[in-house]
């Protein structure tokens, strides 16, 4: 194989490694911060989905602009859902175990209501839309220009929210809570404000995970589900509440499918990914990243 | 997971699983005599909601409007209402069964029409089988099914000895010597290569490449990569409506551009057009008529664009056969009524007239239509192959992907 095969291989597999680990960063948000296994985290992608598309072709907005659009709107959803589901969960539940077990109970309904709900809108078709699908070439290697925006976006934004949750003094409210939710209130964190905020973030990460995807893939009301998957096999690899191992761990998985199904077969790809999950977890049970 | 979270999980796994859809009923406008139940069940959510609601239940409720706007279905001379009793199967096979299962057995409707896919009339098929119920599948595609040979049992579409001998013709005559295939590996994408593999022993066309990918796969491009280095002249998936538009767009974008593309379902959809563009134009796929096969065919395409709309058109292959057998039972019912037995002996040995030409069954297979092959061409999917049923003149060499 030559230097450039080797690059277009290992670049298509950054690419797609680049979306899980948006993805997988959201649905860590939500996890690492506060518990809560939003199964119904690839459903909200999906509506980011379908409102780039509906635009797109309806307006002929460029599904860039909707890029933030997504984000706040998801955002917004997110913290309306906090307040009306998971606050109560929260101020009701005994302990952190049932708040977990009733959270996942309350993230399968939603995934099932916001599934129902794209249907009714939008109906059961495949839709898609054609932009930037052009090529563009690099020495050998060729991309269609839509995934390298769907890359470098992407990128930029996991790269720019672990940045954030580190330097930042909002990303250090969130990092004690994630490590200490009781030594974290006693200093004076205020939870309140924080965990609805963060779960908006999460959902406006989804949401913006699908606009980009909108642009590659035929997009339908069932798209979310795999996504939610992978997104847990990442943040299982890269350990629950580590960013930078979703962010390592979902360019990883990217990589190796990529690979694996170059060189095996790409029926053989979730063996793979299953494989890689499995050895993780019997050797690093809490990720690879987490200390 | 926690032990509590691992049992709340198994519990709403559970729940859901036992949520039956609600039934639906479709009631009639104005027609004398008591209803004609017909139950299905169909997709509208969950992964196979793509195809079934571009193929198969548009036409139900096309068929079942127009039926009634003409005082209802032709019952051995009476007009009676036809009253649809539909459900959702949510892409799920055991839910499918169920529900025929209470169509059929507790609910007794007069007909059913069949689910979308090869799969679910897989499961359904020796059911309504048992129960005495004639079954015109339309999306259904595997030898298979055949070879249970089930008396209540027809199978509207071309099946992969046909198409893909079709397929290997037109190569053949077009002096391709090598040929790549992708497969879905599933009961369709499994019986279309091996019919393939037969079709072509003896052609003269030597195949460099076969890889079988799995449904719902988000990326083909390190497959289509080695693809292209061996350079065939043809590329032939046998792939599913999401991978026929991945397959397409990631052969667009490594510039794999082979002198002939075929894809499968889904490049008879109006969604392919959409979404490539121009980069459409000369790309082959499965497709067997269209509104220049028959004035019938015209009649159709119009009537269901003006129900549903210009940006919902009919496909170019399964919605002319679900159609046809739509046809087919109305012919039945109105020659011998609702007796099942008869409907079944009826459909068995009478050659129809259709749109898509004339279908008739020995066993449960159509050998009247046989196997054919479309292009895009200048935003219409032509016939091109065999040439007695093209629409269109073959465009040999495919332009350079737009």
């Amino acid at each position: 194989m030559s230097f450039g095969a080797w690059a277009e291989l290992i670049a298509s597999g950054l690419i797609t490694g680049g979306v899980y680990a948006l993805i997988a960063l959201g649905l860590n948000l939500q996890y690492g911060l506060m518990r809560i296994l939003n199964i119904a985290h690839g459903e909200f992608l999906m509506i980011g989905a379908f409102l780039t598309w509906q635009v797109q072709t309806s307006f002929g907005i460029s599904p860039l602009l909707m890029a933030p659009v997504s984000f706040a709107l998801l955002l917004g959803v997110g913290w309306v859902i906090h307040r009306l589901c998971f606050k109560r969960l929260t101020a009701t539940s005994p302990n952190l175990d049932i708040f977990e077990a009733r959270g996942l109970m309350v993230s399968f309904g939603l995934m099932f209501l916001v599934q129902n709900f794209v249907s009714l809108v939008w109906g059961g078709d495949l839709r898609g839309y054609d932009y930037l699908t052009d090529p563009v070439q690099f020495g050998d290697a060729r991309f269609a220009a839509n995934k390298l925006l769907l890359a470098a976006i992407a990128l930029a934004v996991s790269i720019g929210l672990i940045v954030l949750l580190s330097k930042t003094l909002l990303g250090k409210g969130v990092r004690a809570l994630m490590q200490s939710p009781t030594g974290a209130t006693l200093v004076g964190i205020d939870t309140e404000r924080l965990h609805p905020l963060m779960f908006g973030v999460g959902l406006g990460l989804s949401g913006l995970a699908g606009c980009l995807l909108s642009m590659t893939y035929a997009i339908s009301p069932s798209m979310g589900e795999p996504y939610t998957v992978t997104a847990l096999i990442v943040i299982t690899l890269g350990g629950f509440g580590s960013m930078t191992g979703s962010l390592i761990a979902g360019l990883a998985l990217g990589v190796i499918e990529a690979l694996g199904m170059h060189f095996t077969s790409p029926s053989l790809k979730s063996l793979l990914s299953y494989s890689i999950f499995i050895a993780v977890l019997l050797w690093k049970p809490k990720g690879l990243f987490k200390k | 997971m926690t032990t509590q979270s691992k049992r709340h999980f198994i519990k709403s796994s559970l729940a859901l699983g036992t949520a039956a859809a609600i039934p639906s009923l479709v009631a009639p406008a104005h027609a004398q005599g008591a209803p004609v139940r017909i139950g299905y069940a169909i997709a509208r959510t969950g992964p196979w909601t793509g195809g079934a609601q571009v193929s198969q239940e548009p036409n139900f409720l096309l068929w079942a409007e127009q039926q009634n706007a003409a005082g209802g279905l032709n019952v051995k001379g009476t007009r009676r209402p036809i009253e649809l009793v539909s459900s959702d199967d949510r892409s799920d096979v055991e839910t499918c069964v169920r529900t025929y299962e209470k169509l059929m057995g507790s609910d007794k409707v007069d007909l059913v029409l069949p689910p979308w896919g090869s799969n679910a009339n897989f499961a359904v098929a020796p059911l309504a089988n048992r129960f005495g119920y004639p079954f015109l599948a339309p999306t259904a595609l595997s030898k298979r099914l055949i070879e249970m040979k089930l008396p209540y049992f027809f199978l509207l579409l071309q099946q992969p000895a046909p198409m893909t001998t079709a397929l290997v013709d037109m190569l053949k005559a077009n002096g391709v010597k090598t040929a790549a295939v992708i497969y879905v590996d599933d009961l369709f994408g499994l019986e279309n290569y091996a019919a393939l593999k037969v079709a072509l022993q003896g052609s003269g066309i030597n195949l460099v490449e076969d890889k079988s990918y799995p449904g719902g796969v988000k990326d083909l491009s390190p497959v289509l990569r080695s693809i292209k280095d061996k350079n065939p002249d043809a590329f032939i998936g046998f792939t599913y409506p999401p991978d026929t538009i991945l397959a397409s767009r990631q052969a667009k974008e490594i510039g794999f551009n082979p002198k002939f593309f075929y894809a499968s379902v889904g490049t008879a959809f109006q969604l392919y057009r959409n979404v490539m563009q121009a980069g459409a134009e000369g790309v082959l796929g499965m497709g067997s008529w269209n509104s220049k096969t028959t004035p019938a065919a015209k009649a159709y395409f119009d009537a269901h664009v003006k129900k549903f709309g210009a940006a919902k058109e009919p496909d170019r292959w399964a919605s002319g056969h679900c159609w046809a057998g739509l046809e087919i039972l109305t012919a039945a019912v109105a020659k011998v009524g609702l007796d099942r037995k008869a409907i079944r002996d009826y459909v068995a040995t009478t050659e129809h007239n259709t749109i898509i030409g004339k279908v008739k069954f020995n066993g449960s297979e159509n050998v009247a239509t046989p196997g054919t092959v479309s292009q895009w061409q200048k935003g219409e999917f032509e016939v091109v192959w065999p040439k007695k049923n093209a629409t269109a003149e073959l465009i040999a060499n495919k332009p350079a992907w737009k």
